[in-house]
């Protein structure tokens, strides 16, 4: 039974046997030391709630540690508080900043005719350029997506599962 | 996380550890004897109490430069101690209240 007992202890996450997989097992064989004295029955009850116990200990443990690192996960996607706080300062100066330039525009009447449409190769981004962010974009999103999906099945950047 | 009110087992646990640091052996034979042989607990449903227990700061392990692995004693801590009363006051307010709303019926 003690090696069935050890086999069934492998089913606990790494963590929880180094933490308490000698003391488990010791008092797993003063436990069997104490059902030898009574009967065969109460033996059997006795093996079968600790295999029970282990099974059901283990599935909890894992369950527990899943929950515990898809939290993790989740949090080191959250912006600190600080970052709300910039965001809201820059929205707030972007606002006002359209308000005063629209209350310009309305204020001063306009002083040169309207421009012509500006030709492509005078724009602020040639055919090149524009190709070239939309690239970037893009590879910056799969990028994103590969490592977020990766840290969230617990792989971390080597390839192995923690 | 353990939370008010607490489950039988670890009450028990609880209990057993308030009266003096024990390992895990001491602890499963104490609960049988408290509950009368009603609560007995595997290994398993012990030592998954334990870790939550260690983790919530209710109870620390109690540092023996003899003890081996397998001889790990643990006490209750003052927070411990602290949520302990306050579910067994729980349990005599409900208790008392038991018990009269029973009187009060019979009479």
């Amino acid at each position: 039974m003690l090696a069935i007992y050890k086999h069934l202890l492998r089913l606990y996450p790494a963590t929880h046997r180094r933490h308490f997989g000698e003391e488990m097992l010791a008092v797993f064989q003063e436990l069997q030391a104490d059902s030898t004295r009574i009967g065969a029955s109460r033996q059997l009850r006795f093996y079968l709630r600790e295999s029970g116990g282990l099974v059901i200990g283990a599935l909890a443990e894992h369950w527990r540690q899943f929950l515990k690192r898809r939290l993790s996960v989740r949090n080191e996607f959250r912006f600190p508080k600080m970052t709300w706080v910039l965001m809201t300062i820059i929205l707030a100066g972007v606002v006002m900043a359209i308000a005063k330039g629209e209350a310009i525009s309305v204020s001063v009447p306009p002083m040169s005719p309207a421009l012509p449409p500006i030709h492509p190769a005078h724009g602020l981004l040639s055919n090149w350029g524009l190709s070239f962010l939309i690239m970037y974009v893009i590879g910056v999103t799969i990028g994103g997506v590969v490592f977020f999906v990766r840290r969230s099945v617990g792989i971390n950047a080597s390839g192995e599962k923690f | 996380m353990e939370k008010l009110p607490l489950t039988e087992p670890v009450l028990l646990i609880l209990l057993s550890l308030a009266a003096e640091p024990r390992h895990g052996y001491s602890i499963l034979k104490d609960v049988d004897q408290m509950s009368g042989g009603r609560v007995v607990l595997s290994t398993g449903t012990l030592y998954g109490a334990l870790r939550r227990l260690l983790e919530e700061g209710w109870i620390e392990r109690l540092e023996q430069k003899d003890a081996s692995r397998g001889k790990q004693a643990y006490r209750l801590t003052a927070r411990g101690r602290g949520n302990l009363h306050s579910e067994v006051g729980r349990l005599k307010q409900l208790v008392r209240l038991g018990s009269l709303r029973i009187a009060t019926r019979e009479y």
